[in-house]
């Protein structure tokens, strides 16, 4: 999996492309680690993301756990029907806020 | 269950890899719709890491029908179909990650089924119809 980082307005901007499978969370765990301790917000942009299971999941939950340690804010945006659906089913929702698209993510977090 | 692809991987997380690789590429090759396909890479992803993170299992056989996965491991007996479904719940960072992938399996899965053969978990899955 692919990941970029776009830093803008104070948000890191995690851009996802790809599988977030096994492979894809070995490819961008450490990466989200750095991003997770020192990020003052973070967007993970899952527009293209293709599929997501729960070491996926477990990445972002390290990342959302360490954001809110430190009262940093985290969102998740643009997650397909299948991808949305994973997220829901482990309550990821409760702990971060799911958006359709970057654009209304953005406005959330930096209002 | 009229078996159209079988493979047979070792119990590692590298294996589940090549595992989830394959059943993509089955997927594609039988058709399965884009639901279809999701869940069953899905499933196969939560029952491998589960057999090899905490059942010690050696070896994973996989058969593939039309609309069903059967999955076997020889690691310790695990029913899923009875393990509590696990979900976070309320806004807080002082949450245990892990635990997800049962629940993920009875939320994905139309049909979930489990026996235990001897030495092995039996878990077949079924998933809907091909896309055309």
């Amino acid at each position: 999996m692919e990941m970029e980082v776009i830093e803008a307005d104070g948000v890191s901007r995690a851009v996802l492309d790809g599988r977030f499978d096994i492979a894809g969370a070995q490819a961008v765990d450490l990466r989200f680690s750095v991003l997770a301790g020192s990020a003052p917000a973070l967007i993970v942009d899952m527009a293209k993301v293709t599929f997501l299971a729960s070491m996926g999941v477990r990445t972002l939950m390290l990342s959302a756990k360490t954001m809110m340690r430190r009262g940093a804010r985290m969102a998740v945006c643009g997650a397909d029907e299948n991808v949305d659906k994973v997220l829901r089913a482990t309550g990821f929702d409760e702990i971060v806020t799911l958006y359709p698209d970057y654009e209304t993510a953005a406005a959330a977090l930096i209002k | 269950m009229t078996v159209l692809e079988a493979r047979t991987f070792l119990g590692t997380l590298e294996a589940a890899m090549e595992a989830e690789a394959w059943a993509a590429d089955q997927a594609k090759r039988l058709d399965l719709s884009e639901r279809a396909a999701f869940a069953m890479t899905l499933c196969l992803e939560e029952l491998f890491v589960n057999a090899v993170t905490h059942g010690a299992a050696r070896e994973v056989r996989l058969a593939l029908s039309e609309d069903t996965l059967e999955f076997r491991d020889d690691g310790t007996a695990f029913d899923p179909t009875c393990a509590p479904q696990k979900r976070l719940q309320g806004q807080t960072f002082d949450f245990e990650i892990g635990g997800f992938g049962t629940g993920l399996l009875q939320k994905f899965a139309d049909r979930l089924s489990y026996r235990r053969e001897g030495d092995w978990n039996v878990v077949r899955l079924a998933f809907g119809a091909r896309s055309r």
